[in-house]
């Protein structure tokens, strides 16, 4: 991690491009090489004319020939080396903000992970990311390389009469503002046509997923009608984006027509009137010709260098999040703790697109305690405040009034570290990574020797699938390839390699088959003894196994006892949420 | 052409006709438009051999060597009128194209829309949505793309067939010795190209493992926090991050190199001419006039050896796509892609037919023997019969997995028919899917799809509304609902707008099936997302309407008031009679309801 985190864009380019400085400029200095290069080639074909004219021998002839194949080649060995440097510079420096990208977000608490997607932080580190790449790649050489030939073309075309310099300065100019003009209403008219796609595809989509629905409805002619009306109002927005964009070649082919006329008209009336050579109208003429192709490609290249920009922007903001967790320096001791909320409120503030704050409170006048090694059942309906319940033991967040307690500690003054490493949480989601066994087990972390692993896994009774796997710890596993009842293994063994003191366990809400639900409660049998535990329940079984339980509605809660005591009373929250079903067996 | 050659025989299935015979048929679809397309795009294609021409006329006008009367300003008023020509092409043509593509990719769709709505087995779509939206939407605008590849393989050849021999007529020595080298060069590059694959392959796969390793990382931020091993991770990132920059900094090298080789031509052949015709130019033999034209056709070539294998990559996938659309086709002949249908593009569809009163009133529906397995698998219905009276209540029970779903599906023929008789009023329905709908029976699945638009045309789906829908909305239990939108009925649902619960949806089915007002309602554990309390009330409604139903639940209070309950158990009916003749009879159903009962 960079510990200045480079939130504005311009501080974005100097962290990334800062040490690649050299690489930056032997990148500038071979492009600057090809465009002189380029520029070059009509001259000596101007020069073998010249000679034509003054009656030199055919050697002379054949040697401008020689050398003008010398520095085509040339050329386009630079420009292949420029766009190596390029690449190297471009690599180096997004793989950089990949990295750190990726650490910052990684580090950021879940209230910011809680309010995005993971799509849109994907785009975000891989998407944008990658635009900046090309921008650095090819942008940087096609740009800068196309405004450079253009420039160049128009001085040499001033050193021949500045009356044509000054011509060609002006159709160049006026048709680039044209084309960008013409490019930005052709850009909002494809927004157009991409919203009428969308909606008929949307609706297509929609329509063949409901293919049984409106079947057994006799509603396929409603569909289809439906399918016109759509397709029709597509037409004429389709119509006008096409003519739209082909206002683009047309500006194009006007240029080029123009640039023609003006080259022939200059080149032969001066040609004539003994005021340029027939070499130099060559060179008019030509150099005319080179003209056409960089300002449409710098029109292409400035649109994506403006979503590179946009992309710059989102990275820079990205970084300019910061956890609002702040590290503490205590650590917890070894072995099973006591776990207190003492008086706990925690919301979720969200603004959405207006700007309009909205609170939303999840949990409540919270207080609880429970005893090193005792067990706690929280039960209650999906957001009731379960989950917030285990985020807050971990520090995904504080809460926003109130202090949880870790063995008599403010979660707060802990070093995250040590809580972490203290704490093992058993979510009912599991993520299996595509990579090994091993590092499957141990998140990537090369320090956990394999005698634990497979200690582990021995208390799991996993040890015959372990030796039937082809690579033993090494084999590759992948997410599709593992049943749920395996992956939920996988997931005990993982809180358990860290050997915690205080256990959240996330009951798996869906039923594992037969065999599998055995393994997982001989397995909890074991490994939870003499720890701390608090259970996510959702089945009658798993809250007769514990001491107490603190039964949730809507972040407040409703009932607190031993389990016992409320299974027996039928009069209890929890007995009726039993005989209801909420509960079952 | 042997490129394409291949891709023909790769890419066709035996059965489909030649891709001409479709192309022919999409395009006397709207032959004006695609006309004028065409003919504009020719000379968009064609323009590039003017300039040459004009540059060697301007240098022979020069030079003195031009007919009398061919001054300067000659060749510059060609090149004004030749270029305003082309803009004007390029206008026509993109309108008329764009009006051709348009309804040329309608039509495909029109017709694999309709035949998605009537191929047998409403499951054909399931399992392969994805396949089957992206065939209607992909597939569909190669084929439309089609259309544009005959005038531009047309306007191809012609080009560099006309190119050459304006070049030969010029000097034949001259352009045999530029061309043979540059296309010696061309053809080794496009070789190297194809075996540049491998390395493409590799970045690709580098890139996508980068994609993944980050996915992973944003999808369990939560399990990596609890464990503490972010820095582990980012480690794991920062190898693959290395891995792709290894491979993709080859990959665009090699591909820059060989795109550097093709835009080299136009140097290279010019200077190869300036070589060549050194000796001739002296003399006179070879003017700069025709250097000039040399010069500006090779720096065309480049361009040209591209659309050229755009042309041939279109071509292949075209194949493919086409032999895609006619395998959705499931059985339809392949040609009925192309059928000229109307579209409706001027003014509105056709009104949706009123519905149809029902022809004769409804006494029974028998099952006798159906079965249907799912292929591959052992798990479906068996040997299933029952038969439902008009004006009772059927309940199908049992566990999870016992076929309760498959056997109503069956029954309804959204499977493809396996064995099994199914009698509607004593006769023998030979294709259920197109006969048990309303007005005969309506469906709620248990999953029940909506369409984005307002919940009034959700439920009405394009019925008159006289009164239907209010009934409707009653017996569904959906007032409540509705009164705490905003907009009422008019509420839109789907992307655009109100997100609905599960039990919304579910009612808002209900409330569809409701509307169309069927002889026999069959429902798919309609309560399985509702809260007890709705469930009850609507199950209230649908009792006090005594209408024929045939239902799939596990409400002790539904399984009550059924005149039958049918207790399925590994795809066969295992037991049936009333509720409480099957506690008493079977051990099964006890253990599942007979605690509550006492």
């Amino acid at each position: 991690m960079k510990s200045a985190s480079p939130t504005t864009p311009w501080r974005l380019l100097r962290v990334y491009l800062g040490p690649q400085r050299g690489s930056v400029l032997a990148m500038a200095l071979l492009l600057i090489a090809s465009i002189a290069l380029e520029i070059a080639e009509p001259l000596i074909v101007a020069r073998f004319i010249e000679s034509i004219q003054l009656g030199a021998a055919e050697r002379v002839l054949i040697t401008i020939a020689l050398v003008f194949l010398g520095v085509a080649a040339l050329r386009q060995i630079t420009r292949v080396v420029a766009a190596y440097a390029s690449e190297r510079v471009s690599w180096t420096a997004t793989n950089a903000v990949r990295e750190d990208l990726s650490a910052h977000v990684l580090d950021l608490d879940l209230t910011f992970h809680e309010s995005r997607s993971p799509g849109e932080l994907i785009e975000r580190i891989d998407g944008d990311v990658n635009q900046v790449a090309e921008f650095f790649s090819s942008l940087i050489v096609q740009l800068v390389g196309n405004a450079l030939l253009v420039l160049g073309i128009l001085i040499a075309l001033t050193v021949v009469d500045w009356r044509i310099g000054l011509t060609f300065t002006v159709i160049n100019v006026l048709g680039f503002i044209l084309l960008s003009k013409v490019t930005a209403k052709a850009t909002a008219k494809w927004e157009d046509d991409r919203e009428q796609s969308a909606q008929l595809f949307g609706y297509v989509s929609e329509s063949i997923r409901a293919t049984e629905d409106l079947r057994s409805s006799a509603a396929t002619d409603y569909a289809m009608s439906r399918f016109h009306r759509r397709l029709r109002s597509w037409l004429p927005v389709k119509v006008r984006a096409e003519a739209w964009s082909s206002t683009i070649w047309i500006v194009m082919s006007l240029v080029f027509t123009a640039s023609t006329a003006f080259a022939f008209g200059y080149g032969g009336f001066f040609y004539q009137n003994g005021m340029i050579s027939l070499a130099n109208t060559y060179l008019v003429v030509a150099y005319a010709t080179m003209l056409n192709t960089p300002i449409e490609v710098l029109r292409e290249q400035v649109q994506g260098l403006q979503q590179a920009r946009a992309a710059i922007r989102r990275i820079s903001e990205m970084f300019g999040y910061s956890s609002k967790l702040v590290d503490g320096e205590e650590t917890l001791p070894a072995g099973s703790l006591s776990v207190e909320f003492d008086d706990v409120a925690f919301e979720y503030v969200s603004a959405d697109d207006t700007g309009e704050v909205e609170r939303k409170k999840v949990l409540d006048d919270l207080s609880f305690r429970l005893e090193p090694g005792a067990t706690l059942g929280l039960v209650g309906r999906t957001g009731a405040g379960k989950s917030t319940i285990a985020h807050l033991l971990f520090r995904m967040y504080d809460p926003v009034r109130g202090r949880v307690l870790l063995d008599g500690i403010d979660a707060r003054s802990l070093s995250l570290s040590s809580l972490r490493s203290q704490t093992g949480f058993v979510t009912q989601d599991v993520h299996v990574f595509s990579a090994t066994l091993r590092e499957n087990l141990t998140f990537f972390d090369p320090d956990v020797p394999d005698e634990r692993l497979v200690e582990i896994l021995d208390a799991l009774e996993l040890r015959p699938w372990l030796d039937s796997l082809p690579d033993g710890l090494s084999s590759r596993i992948s997410p599709t390839a593992m049943s749920s009842g395996q992956a939920q293994l996988l997931n005990l063994a993982r809180v358990f390699l860290k050997d915690p003191g205080l256990v959240i366990l996330d009951e798996p809400s869906s039923k594992l088959d037969l065999t599998t639900e055995a393994m997982v409660e001989r397995a909890l049998d074991r490994l939870l003894a003499g720890r701390t535990v608090i259970v996510i329940a959702h089945r009658l079984g798993t809250i007769r196994r514990t001491d107490q339980v603190l039964v949730l509605d809507r972040g407040k809660v409703v009932e607190q006892g031993s389990t016992a005591d409320l299974l027996a009373n039928p009069e209890s929250r929890l007995a009726e949420l039993h005989r209801v079903g909420e509960v079952p067996a | 052409m042997t490129a394409k050659a291949n891709a023909k025989a790769n890419a066709k299935p035996a059965d489909a006709p030649p891709t001409l015979k479709f192309l022919a048929r999409l395009i006397s679809y709207s032959p004006g438009r695609y006309l004028l397309a065409a003919l504009g795009w020719m000379v968009f294609h064609l323009w590039p051999l003017m300039p040459g021409l004009l540059g060697k006329a301007l240098f022979d006008v020069l030079e003195g060597r031009a007919a009398l009367g061919f001054t300067v300003w000659t060749v510059v008023a060609i090149v004004v009128a030749a270029g305003l020509a082309r803009s004007a092409a390029i206008l026509g043509a993109t309108v008329a194209w764009a009006g051709w593509y348009l309804r040329a990719r309608g039509l495909v769709q029109r017709n694999m829309l309709s035949r998605i709505f009537r191929r047998p087995g409403a499951d054909a779509a399931s399992g392969s949505v994805g396949e089957t939206v992206s065939t209607v939407r992909d597939d569909s605008d190669a084929i439309a793309m089609m259309g544009g590849w005959g005038f531009d393989m047309l306007s191809a050849l012609i080009f560099a067939g006309g190119g050459l021999i304006i070049l030969l007529s010029v000097d034949v020595q001259v352009t045999l010795v530029v061309m043979v080298p540059l296309a010696l060069v061309l053809a080794l590059a496009q070789l190297a190209r194809a075996k540049a694959y491998r390395i493409r392959e590799q970045s690709r796969a580098a890139t996508a493992q980068v994609t993944g390793t980050i996915g992973e990382i944003v999808v369990a931020v939560r399990g990596i926090k609890a464990a503490h091993k972010e820095k582990q991770v980012v480690a794991r990132l920062r190898e693959h991050n290395a891995i792709r920059k290894r491979a993709m900094i080859r990959d665009k090298v090699q591909s820059l190199a060989l795109d550097s080789v093709f835009n080299s031509t136009a140097s290279l052949g010019a200077g190869l001419t300036l070589l060549v015709a050194a000796g001739q130019m002296r003399t006179g033999e070879f003017t700069i006039g025709d250097f000039v034209l040399f010069s500006t056709y090779l720096m065309q070539v480049s361009d040209y050896t591209g659309f050229m294998g755009y042309l041939v990559r279109t071509y292949q996938q075209s194949g493919v796509a086409f032999s895609r659309a006619v395998s959705l086709l499931r059985g339809a002949p392949p040609m009925s892609l192309v059928d000229h249908n109307k579209l409706y593009l001027r003014g509105d569809p056709p009104p949706v037919a009123p519905p149809a009163p029902l022809d004769e009133e409804f006494r029974s529906l028998e099952v006798r023997s159906l079965s249907h397995v799912f292929p591959g698998s052992t798990h479906g219905v068996r040997d299933v019969s029952l038969t439902i009276r008009a004006g009772t209540v059927t309940v199908v029970t049992g566990e999870v997995g016992s076929g309760k779903t498959t056997l109503l599906r069956a029954v309804l023929g959204l499977y493809e028919r396996q064995d099994g008789e199914i009698r509607w009023n004593g006769n023998a329905v030979e294709s259920p899917g197109e006969f048990l709908i309303p007005p005969r029976v309506a469906y709620t699945p248990q999953n029940p799809a909506l369409l984005s638009g307002t919940i009034r045309e959700n439920i009405l789906l394009g019925l008159p509304d006289d009164g239907r829908l209010e009934r409707a909305v009653h017996t569904a239990v959906l007032e409540p609902d509705l009164e705490r939108f905003d907009h009422g009925l008019a509420t839109e649902i789907g992307v655009r707008g109100v997100r609905l619960s599960g039990g919304q949806i579910q009612r808002t089915a209900a409330a569809r099936m409701f509307a169309r007002e069927p002889a026999l309602l069959v429902m798919d554990d309609l309560s399985s997302a509702l809260d007890v309390e709705t469930e009850r009330e609507l199950w209230r409604r649908i009792f006090a309407t005594s209408v024929t139903c045939l239902a799939v639940s596990h409400r002790p209070a539904v399984l009550e008031q059924a005149d039958q309950v049918l207790l399925m158990k590994n795809g066969r009916i295992e037991a049936s009679g009333t509720f409480t003749e099957l506690l008493a009879a079977s051990a099964d159903m006890r253990s599942r309801y007979g605690r509550r009962q006492g």
